[in-house]
């Protein structure tokens, strides 16, 4: 009976560790305890310890960083998803993306996410730039913030861009023809990036390809990276804050 | 590095042998990541492509001169190619729009709606033929993608076409069969004579 007493004794310090070094400061019942829970946990500490009402006013912000970035998010998710099926080769490319839409099971509607998800999020990645404009927010301090954001509302377009491609339809080819002829008519250097876009002198495998790569992989990186440095940035140099 | 350098600029005998080494050390890292960078732009710079070569010969038929009739327009749609046949000899025009880059496609009548219209449309300088009221029809080509017009001889005359599309190499080859190289524009007077 005893060496039973211990055993469960021991298991339930065990337990009682582990769950401590998860949830390390109890439940936030008080001002000080949450605000401690928010400093020292990964995933709050994006979040300020404390925020202001008026800061972060709807009517101020239109919550439309926010919004972009939560359309970043299901756009990763649901790529993933898409990135199962999908084989990025001119043989294979239309047919997995029919194949998408109306044989794999809810694969019309990650797809459907995925495009609708992207044109919104070009729209709110612009319209935040223009809030953030009309409300003087790019100000000193935040100038540095605001060219990251301009970087990052380069790389949305670019992903936008290369993500036009993949469906490999008529549309998809002729775009992306007239959009690389559009980087041919730069100065001096306008040929040569083309053939690098390109992969070649016509839009064909290499370029879905190249397309491709930078989709899933190159241009969300530095997105990823770029955004990294944007909030903290915002973190650093706090709210510009409603009136 | 930055407080070596200045001490350095301003009496280079001051300089210690610790800064030597930081000042050389930044200096080959700045070389090397300048020659990784230039060298990865030449990586992604394809050295072979595997894209349909320019020069080709039309498969059956359209190979034999004879089998065009003159004042005809031939298009060789997979190769972006078409084949024109007047009086004075053979033409290959490449099948690329001046905009920017699409394919225009033939069509036996592309005036008549702009004549109807009312819209002025130029002299066809090589056939000499004026769209009219009367006589409003002239083939061509129309380009889907920004509606450029091109007269049946690949010049522009309507939409955002900036020139005319290039006019490219024809020739016979020995075996009496036409040989076209997209790679080589030529002259607007250009002809083959056969």
């Amino acid at each position: 009976m005893k060496v039973i007493r211990g055993a469960v004794d021991e298991m339930w310090s065990v337990m009682e560790q582990m769950v401590g070094s998860i949830f390390r400061h109890g439940l936030p019942l008080t001002d000080k305890i949450a605000a401690r829970t928010a400093l020292t946990n990964f995933v709050l500490h994006i979040h300020p310890v404390r925020v202001r009402r008026s800061w972060i006013r709807m009517s101020y912000t239109l919550c439309l960083g926010g919004l972009s970035f939560f359309l970043f998010i299901v756009l990763t998710v649901t790529g993933l998803y898409l990135m199962f099926y999908y084989v990025p080769s001119i043989n294979h490319a239309y047919q997995d993306m029919r194949d998408l839409q109306f044989v794999v099971t809810f694969g019309g509607l990650i797809r459907n996410m995925h495009r609708w998800a992207a044109h919104a999020m070009v729209i709110t990645v612009w319209l935040h730039m223009a809030r953030v404009f009309l409300t003087g927010s790019y100000k000193k301090p935040r100038e540095f913030n605001w060219g990251v954001g301009t970087l990052l509302l380069l790389i949305t377009l670019l992903l936008s861009f290369t993500g036009y491609l993949l469906p490999w339809d008529q549309l998809s080819i002729w775009a992306v023809t007239v959009g690389t002829n559009m980087a041919k008519y730069a100065p001096i250097a306008g040929p040569y990036t083309r053939y690098l876009m390109l992969g070649g002198h016509a839009v064909g495998d290499a370029t879905l390809l190249r397309f491709y790569v930078m989709h899933v992989v190159g241009l969300p990186l530095i997105g990823f990276l770029l955004m990294v440095v944007h909030f903290w940035r915002v973190r650093k140099d706090g709210f510009s804050g409603g009136l | 590095m930055a407080a070596d350098f200045k001490r350095f600029m301003e009496d280079s005998r001051e300089m210690s042998r610790r800064s030597f080494l930081a000042i050389a050390g930044w200096v080959g890292f700045t070389v090397a990541s300048a020659i990784a960078l230039f060298q990865s732009v030449k990586f992604i710079q394809p050295n072979a492509t595997y894209e349909d070569p320019p020069a080709f010969k039309p498969v059956g038929d359209l190979a034999i001169p004879t089998n065009y009739a003159v004042g005809s327009t031939t298009v060789i749609i997979d190769k972006r190619v078409v084949i024109n046949r007047d009086t004075d000899g053979f033409y290959a025009i490449s099948l690329i729009c001046t905009h920017l880059g699409c394919t225009p496609r033939y069509f036996p009548d592309v005036t008549s709606d702009l004549v109807n219209a009312g819209t002025q449309i130029s002299k066809d300088p090589d056939t000499g033929q004026l769209a009219t009221r009367a006589n409003p029809i002239l083939p061509g080509f129309k380009c889907p993608c920004h509606g450029s017009r091109y007269f049946r001889d690949a010049d522009n005359f309507f939409g955002p076409a900036p020139r005319p599309m290039d006019r490219v190499h024809i020739e016979l080859a020995k075996d009496g069969k036409l040989f076209i190289d997209r790679s080589i524009v030529v002259d607007h007077h250009y002809r083959l004579k056969v």
